[in-house]
């Protein structure tokens, strides 16, 4: 295979779009998705109350069939944990990412696309936020907002944008030289549209790929939070704060190794179905 | 016109950076935590003689504006004020943690670009073959991994299990330090000739910089694999093919240079990011860097010290930003500013 | 186009490859070279990032006193285990005179610092003042001495503010440490009043030690080790070893993989789950100690912070509700021991079996009918305040949720505040909190200490004004000279304090530290220091 055939697939075009071994890795994504919204829904009729099932006497019991993912270090059954948690990890993580990714994305195209003292300031104001001591904003939104789960989705989103605007910065800077934008501009459209409308769709895939690598580490520093109050307060379960926990039980792995592999799997489905988001927005073949 | 450009946004640079200690400030203040209070012991801290001296020290005993004013004052002077934690000049401790920070920082960044690199190329060519699908799964690790878990194991795996790494630390065990001239060990050691320094040095800082390489590698790999396929798509390739210019002329000259931009934004994201410490590595690796000083700060609410450090951190995502800007006009002329 | 590709495969392949070449193959060459120079020091692991100082006047942290113990030395201290008796040091002998008001020491003889300077009266009055008038964080535990007198060259009194509190005891802590007037005086110290903005030999003092000591300071690279040499000039035999190092290890898990390697001779920080899989490992002994810490839980009498809670038989009830063996089994594998309230076990005659004769044990009957009783048979709910922090290696995440599951099973919901922790310490000292989970780190081996901070300054955080009674009692119990009547004042002291239910005292920790066999006589104390670096030698 030379390289030339890099560029031009095998296939007829038509065919190549939809073949199945474009997307088996996304369908798989998409799979796991979806079985983990099912046990997000049907994780409470498993799961035990985690004030009644400490148990200190049986803490730390390696995965038997009573305990398929053993107990961690307050005696409770980890599988249901796991379960459990799926209904706070995996929303936030998606929150988190789509939230500050949409805002991020659109401030850094709009600055983009204004370009001059328009564009620098923003971009400074960005660099600013990026630079602004993320730990020390998660402790004034505790005090002034209080504890919980939607202020640390807010603490986080604030410090989340940035990296994404400037990301759309570069990448609407790239297209806004691009004939089609000429074309657009010479037919009339009005900035925003030509924004939205034309611009957008072509950084989109790549966009939609570098959200995806994202949701993993939001999930990680969600955890993170939970020891100023934000986030979710024990004994709730939650897969990040989960991993933490267990971080110093070498030998008992299965107290963080089972949520970590959960976040796993979810931060590679994510990442399976960004890619075929892309793909699917190649315009090669539009 | 370039000159006037960048001496333009230096200045700036500089203003902003300081501008960003503002609202630090006001947001620190918000917190309901007397930071020197509770640095004294429980005997001191009953004992309201102490109380009240200390806190004049630092100056809490004014109102908040004036602490500013304080503040700015000090920093026109180059004086960043006393850490509550640490009782040292500012200045003094981020001089002490900057360069294993920087070390550690640009050895990881050294470390993920040159695999980074050539995996995300590679996954590009090959797409969808199993090199492509490995490059991707392998880059994800890395990122859905938390990175003190990843330190761990590698730590577990090349110092405990294999034996083959040194122990924890910059250096070894009672090992003396070379004579500091930048405070970066490598370049200390070799500015005395000080080989042995060197290598051990060396071998103490693969580990953490693998750990902090493999965090950030996935974002590497997969963000040029994505502008290689945008930019193999172009109809400038066809051309250069059509041409009859060889193949690996074509991906490397042409199409990787203008998939490098988004790569640039993100990995000077990175870098930044790692330039401004990473807590979980120095803590498992004992490496005394700005992650941890930052943190500790952070949470002993130590205002000097984390208005000393948001500084410094702004600085470094400015003068990081600023360079990777320039090096788009470098690299796409396109992009170039108008 | 074939060799092309290839060309740029080879290439692509071992531009990752080298590097990882380079890396092994100097971490090779650099480990071989490692153990053999540091056969000769002793290294300890552990975390000494709370170290700010090593001036002995103004530490007052967890970590230095180790080290402090080991360059500096006191008037008199404690041997491990024992901790109501002092025994000589820099002082042979003692007695008291002036009907009482004073301590008149008698110092040992041709004793030098490191200086080669000679250790006289002057240098211990030197001290005690700088002490005092630096003003900084230890300067309280000089409460009670009101001044320190030259009587000759070997011999110094000094003079109390009040005979019917404690001195003798206190004077061990490593505070109290003789130091080189000349030395420190050279390097800009003072011992004057207005100490506090006039002396400037900290600095010096951080890098360079002036005591009488068995080691002395070579280094202290910050979050990075402190490096110790021998002591030439010492006045017992010399120390066992020409060097030790007090690494910085922050990380507990890497302090198990440093011993098992054997990089470092001793890991002060294992979790009790780490300390298990090392009891396997031959080439590892772990050594205990018990300390005189404990962890406690505050409740507050104060009706605005929690109007159930100021309510004692409600107190009560979650004292008695709580499941103290499965705290101290479950998390601290039964390395712990427990007394009844303010004092812990080992002090003033205080035992196990106080605790299980007037102290706390679970009854979950007895809580249930204590609420009844009270009007509250629905139970109520109070918050829970605590930091992210570990103490001997369990964090106190863990131990809350089993409190919280506790009560749960009796009717009281307790809701979980984890805070920053120095806002936590803020609010807590200001008395702004309901409850509290904390550790209790001793200033001196002396019972008095615990006790007068009970009904003194903790008292005002959980909004208890202790009746004058007790006030009395604990008073009387501080100046008795009488060992039987002391301690029997404080049983009374104790008994009205379990009654109150303000503090519940959850576990009083034996310290386990794991060292290689290769070592041997590292003994615990729980007089301040962790352990006396002096008496370890290499295993014969």
């Amino acid at each position: 295979m030379s390289a030339v055939d890099v560029t031009r697939p095998r296939l007829g075009r038509q065919r190549y779009r939809f073949s199945l071994r474009r997307y088996i890795l996304p369908a798989l994504g998409i799979a796991i998705i979806t079985a983990w919204c099912v046990v997000m829904v049907v994780a409470p009729s498993f799961a035990t109350n985690p004030l009644t099932d400490v148990n200190v006497r049986e803490r730390l019991r390696p995965p038997s069939s009573q305990h398929l993912f053993g107990t961690d270090e307050l005696g409770r059954d980890v599988f249901g944990r796991v379960m459990m948690g799926a209904r706070v990890t995996l929303p936030v993580g998606f929150i988190v990412v789509v939230l500050g990714g949409v805002i991020g994305v659109i401030y850094g195209g709009v600055a983009a696309y204004a370009g001059h003292r328009i564009e620098e300031a923003m971009m400074r104001i960005a660099d600013l936020v990026l630079s602004f001591p993320a730990l020390i904003l998660a402790m004034a939104i505790a005090t002034a907002l209080g504890i919980g789960i939607t202020n640390a989705i807010i603490a986080m989103v604030i410090v989340w944008w940035p990296q994404y605007a400037r990301l759309s910065r570069s990448l609407v800077l790239t297209q806004r030289q691009q004939e089609y934008v000429h074309a657009a501009q010479a037919a009339g459209c009005r900035p925003m549209r030509t924004l939205f409308r034309h611009i957008f769709p072509n950084t989109l895939g790549s966009l939609v790929v570098l959200l995806t690598l994202d949701i993993g580490t939001a999930i990680i520093t969600f955890a993170g939070l939970s020891f100023l109050g934000l986030g979710v307060r024990p004994p709730a379960a939650e897969w990040g704060s989960m991993v933490a926990a267990g971080r110093l039980l070498i030998d008992q792995w299965w107290v963080s190794g089972f949520p970590g592999l959960a976040i796993f799997t979810v931060v590679v489905a994510f990442n399976f179905v960004g890619d075929g988001i892309r793909d699917w927005l190649d315009p090669r073949f539009q | 016109m370039m000159g006037r450009y960048m001496l333009a946004r230096a200045i700036g640079t500089v203003l902003m950076a300081v501008a960003v200690t503002l609202p630090t400030f006001l947001i620190i203040h918000l917190v309901p935590a007397d930071p020197v209070q509770a640095q004294l012991g429980d005997l001191a801290s009953a004992d309201p003689e102490i109380v009240q001296a200390f806190r004049a020290r630092w100056g809490l005993d004014r109102p908040v504006w004036e602490q500013y004013v304080i503040f700015l004052n000090g920093l026109a002077h180059g004086d960043l004020g006393i850490s509550i934690a640490t009782r040292r000049a500012v200045l003094d401790d981020i001089r002490d943690y900057a360069p294993a920070t920087f070390e550690l920082a640009t050895a990881a960044a050294f470390l993920a670009v040159l695999v980074g690199l050539p995996l995300g190329v590679l996954a590009a060519i090959k797409r969808d073959t199993w090199i492509d699908h490995l490059a991707r799964v392998v880059s994800l690790i890395g990122l859905s991994t938390p990175t003190f878990w990843l330190a761990f194991i590698v730590l577990a795996l090349f110092y405990g299990g294999l034996k083959i790494a040194p122990s924890p630390g910059q250096l070894d065990p009672g090992a003396v330090p070379p004579e500091r001239v930048t405070g970066l060990f490598l370049v200390d050691s070799l500015l005395v000739g000080d080989l042995e320094t060197f290598r051990s040095a060396l071998a103490h800082l693969i580990l953490p910089a693998s750990v902090l390489a493999a965090s950030i590698i996935g974002i590497i790999t997969r963000t040029t694999r994505a502008g290689m396929l945008e930019a193999l798509n172009q109809d400038y390739i066809r051309v250069a093919h059509a041409k009859g210019l060889p193949s690996h002329t074509v991906v490397l000259r042409h199409a990787l240079r203008n998939a490098l931009i988004p790569v640039l934004t993100l990995g000077g994201l990175a870098y930044a990011q790692l330039l401004s410490g990473a807590v979980m590595t120095e803590t498992i690796f004992s490496w005394p860097g700005l992650g941890r000083y930052a943190f500790e700060s952070a949470v002993a609410l130590d205002f000097p010290a984390i208005l000393g450090i948001t500084l410094l951190v702004a600085l470094i995502y400015l003068i990081i930003n600023l360079l990777v800007d320039l090096s788009y006009a470098i690299i796409d002329p396109r992009v170039a500013r108008q | 186009m074939l060799a092309t590709r290839w060309r740029t495969r080879i290439s692509l392949i071992l531009f990752a490859v080298i590097p990882l070449l380079l890396a092994t193959l100097s971490g090779i060459a650099s480990t071989t070279g490692s153990t053999a120079a540091q056969d000769d020091a002793l290294v300890l692991g552990l975390d000494i990032s709370d170290t700010r100082t090593l001036d002995p006047h103004r530490q007052f942290d967890y970590s230095p006193p180790i080290t402090e113990h080991a360059i500096y030395e006191t008037l008199v201290t404690m041997e491990p285990g024992d901790y109501e008796n002092v025994t000589p040091l820099l002082a042979t002998s003692w007695e008291l005179a002036d009907d009482g008001a004073a301590w008149v020491f008698h110092l040992r003889p041709d004793v030098k610092f490191v200086s080669g300077n000679p250790m006289t009266a002057e240098d211990v009055k030197f001290s005690f003042e700088r002490l005092v008038n630096l003003k900084d964080n230890p300067a309280s535990l000089a409460e009670n001495l009101k001044s320190t007198e030259v009587v000759d060259a070997n011999t110094v009194k000094l003079v109390m503010n009040d005979k019917a509190q404690p001195l003798l005891n206190i004077l061990i802590s490593p505070n109290f440490a003789i130091v080189d007037s000349k030395t420190v005086q050279e390097q800009g110290g003072t011992s004057a009043a207005g100490a506090d903005t006039a002396d400037t030999a900290t600095a010096w003092l951080d890098a360079h030690s002036a005591g009488t000591g068995p080691y002395q300071l070579d280094s202290w690279d910050r979050n990075s080790q402190i490096v110790l040499t021998a002591n030439p000039n010492y006045w017992r035999a010399p120390a066992s070893y020409p060097r030790v190092v007090l690494r910085h290890m922050s990380d507990s898990a890497a302090q198990l993989l440093a011993l098992q390697r054997g990089d470092i001779d001793a890991a002060l920080n294992l979790t009790p789950e780490q300390l298990d899989s090392v009891a396997s490992d031959t080439n590892i002994k772990i050594e205990k100690g018990t300390s005189l810490d404990f962890i406690y839980v505050t409740l507050t009498s104060n009706a605005e912070q929690s109007e159930p809670l100021s309510n004692t038989a409600a107190r009560q009830a979650v004292a008695a509700a709580i499941d103290y063996d499965g705290i101290i089994d479950g998390f601290l594998g039964g390395n712990a021991t427990r007394p009844p309230t303010f004092i812990p076990v080992g002090l003033a005659g205080i035992t196990p079996e106080l605790t299980a004769e007037i102290g706390y044990h679970q009854d979950t009957e007895k809580a249930k009918q204590l609420l009844a009783d009270a009007g509250l048979a629905d139970g109520f709910s109070f918050d829970l305040y605590y930091a992210n922090a570990s103490v001997v290696g369990v964090s106190y995440q863990n131990i809350v949720q089993k409190i919280q599951a506790d009560l749960a099973g009796v009717g009281i919901t307790v809701n979980l505040m984890p805070t920053d922790q120095t806002q936590l310490i803020t609010e807590y000292r200001a008395g702004h909190l309901p409850s509290v989970i904390t550790f209790w780190n001793p200033d001196a081996p002396e019972p008095c200490l615990w006790a007068s901070a009970s009904v003194e300054r903790v008292a005002t955080r959980v909004g208890w004004t202790p009746p004058d009674s007790l006030l009395n009692t604990v008073t009387e119990a501080c100046g008795s000279s009488d060992e039987a009547k002391r301690n029997e004042l404080y049983g009374e002291y104790q008994r009205e304090l379990v009654d109150l239910a303000n503090y519940i005292i959850l576990a009083q920790p034996i310290y386990r530290v794991a060292t290689r066999t290769s070592i041997s006589d590292y003994q615990l104390t729980a007089a301040g220091w962790q352990v006396n670096l002096y008496d370890i030698k290499p295993a014969s």
